[in-house]
């Protein structure tokens, strides 16, 4: 009856550790399987990523000669003609309202960052980071103070500009951005620091929860033109 | 022949046992390696996307060098007729314009109501403090979210957004769009592709319904509209600070 028993325990253990051996077999096939498959695929998706942005920065250059040419143009058939040359202004006037042209002037250069300090007593490190709220908010007090071209990490803000975060990525026009932020806006100087400096405003409480925020006048800032196109699909004239 | 019949068994499941262990780990350890697997998997979705983004940018890049290579050969041919140039500036003119803001646009697209909302849940209890007022920040979102679904006009309560716009809150009450004061409803217009638009805004959690809304109980709707009219910004645009060339 011992040997019995001694049987059955060697048997149930020899059971186990085939059962044990097949589904480790499997597991590794799977693993090796979906490994090779996945370093290919991702090759090849790499490769077609940079043959588009290839091909996009070709589109891109072409488009500014297009544009170049298409000035000249204008140029030569309005030569002549006082009302058309007026036109001719009022096009290139709002093609820089838009966004659409390197601009420079006098202006602020503003710098948020996400609190540095590792051993701070910041209760709330969430609130520490800069958030896209944050930068919305920034924008919206640049143009209540009268600014006339805003960017951030050099990307332009333009009429279509959406900032967002998805999980720790802030996108600005759709590209990444990260921290620190140096936003620059043209206008005046004082009007644009005095939004900015107003007592217990959102920059305020945002200086209070740990950002680090510098403010300064700047007197020849660049800020680069939009690069990407604004669409009128949707849009019909009443 | 007991005694070493004895000793055999128990190597034997010693050695059994040794075996079982091993392959445990080895489980384990595979286990683990599936997992980054999983991270590679998700570089595979972002290489995606990445490629999806860089062929909608080249798409419009394209679209705007034909267009402007049309616009090239109608200057050319309409070089000798001076009526022929000031036809095709209005036209430039006028597009442009429209981008800007600067004329009545309508088209399809979405109508967002955001309400004061005075009613706090049942959740609530008296000594709670409840605000379901519509403040600066839940209009800035919205806006930018419109935005980030490609609205192409946008208009509060029939005020033209344009980029300089800006929304001040006042004393923490008012609600004041362009120096122009308005109260709830927050009547949020917005012209672009109905689907993108109301998709966007509904969106599972990340969406302006899930994310400002529910959260925070206030009240707001999304309506599909196949004939927005919105009106032109038509106040004074020029810059002073921006160096002319």
């Amino acid at each position: 009856m011992n040997k019995k028993y001694v049987m059955l325990t060697i048997g149930i253990m020899c059971f186990l550790l085939t059962v044990g051996i097949c589904i480790q077999v499997k597991t590794i096939s799977n693993t090796n399987t979906t490994g090779i498959s996945k370093n290919a695929t991702e090759n090849k998706l790499r490769d077609e990523v940079l043959r588009w942005k290839e091909r996009y920065d070709n589109a891109y250059k072409q488009l500014g000669e297009t544009e170049n040419i298409l000035e000249e143009e204008r140029k030569k058939a309005t030569e002549d003609n006082e009302e058309t040359t007026q036109m001719k202004d009022e096009l290139n006037k709002i093609n820089k309202l838009l966004g659409l042209t390197d601009v420079k002037g006098e202006g602020i250069i503003l710098i948020v960052d996400d609190n540095k300090d590792a051993d701070s007593n910041i209760l709330d490190q969430n609130a520490a980071v800069v958030h896209d709220g944050d930068l919305i908010e920034i924008v919206n007090i640049l143009k209540n103070g009268g600014a006339e071209a805003i960017s951030i990490n050099d990307q332009r803000v333009v009429s279509t500009t959406a900032i967002t975060c998805d999980g720790s990525v802030v996108r600005i026009n759709g590209e990444k951005v990260g921290a620190p932020f140096e936003i620059k806006a043209i206008g005046s100087q004082e009007r644009i620091k005095g939004v900015l400096e107003m007592p217990y405003n959102y920059i305020y409480w945002m200086g209070a929860d740990g950002i680090d925020i510098t403010i300064r006048k700047v007197n020849s800032i660049e800020i680069p033109k939009y690069e990407g196109i604004i669409k009128r699909e949707y849009l019909k004239d009443r | 022949m007991n005694l070493k019949g004895k000793w055999t068994i128990t190597v034997v499941m010693g050695i059994v046992c040794f075996v079982l262990i091993a392959v445990m780990f080895m489980q384990f350890k595979t286990v683990n390696q599936t997992d980054i697997t999983s991270i590679e998997i998700m570089r595979e979705s972002e290489l995606r996307s990445e490629l999806a983004s860089w062929k909608s940018k080249y798409e419009d890049v394209q679209e705007k060098v034909e267009e402007n290579n049309e616009r090239i050969e109608e200057y050319k041919q309409g070089t000798e007729d001076n009526v022929k140039a000031t036809q095709l500036l209005e036209e430039e003119l006028n597009q442009a314009k429209t981008s800007l803001g600067l004329t009545d646009v309508v088209g399809e697209g979405v109508v967002v109501t955001l309400e004061d909302n005075d009613t706090p849940p049942d959740y609530y209890s008296e000594d709670d403090v409840y605000d379901g007022r519509i403040n600066v920040y839940d209009i800035l979102q919205l806006i930018n979210e419109l935005k980030l679904a490609g609205a192409e006009a946008i208009s509060i309560n029939d005020i033209r957004v344009v980029d300089k716009t800006d929304i001040a809150w006042v004393m923490d009450t008012y609600i004041v769009v362009d120096g122009v004061r308005i109260s709830s409803p927050y009547v949020v217009k917005a012209i672009g592709n109905q689907t993108a638009l109301e998709s966007g805004l509904m969106q599972k959690d990340s969406g302006y319904m899930d994310k400002i809304i529910n959260a925070e109980d206030k009240k707001a709707t999304v309506q599909r509209e196949n004939e927005i009219e919105i009106y032109k910004y038509d106040k004074d645009w020029d810059t002073k600070y921006i160096q002319e060339n």
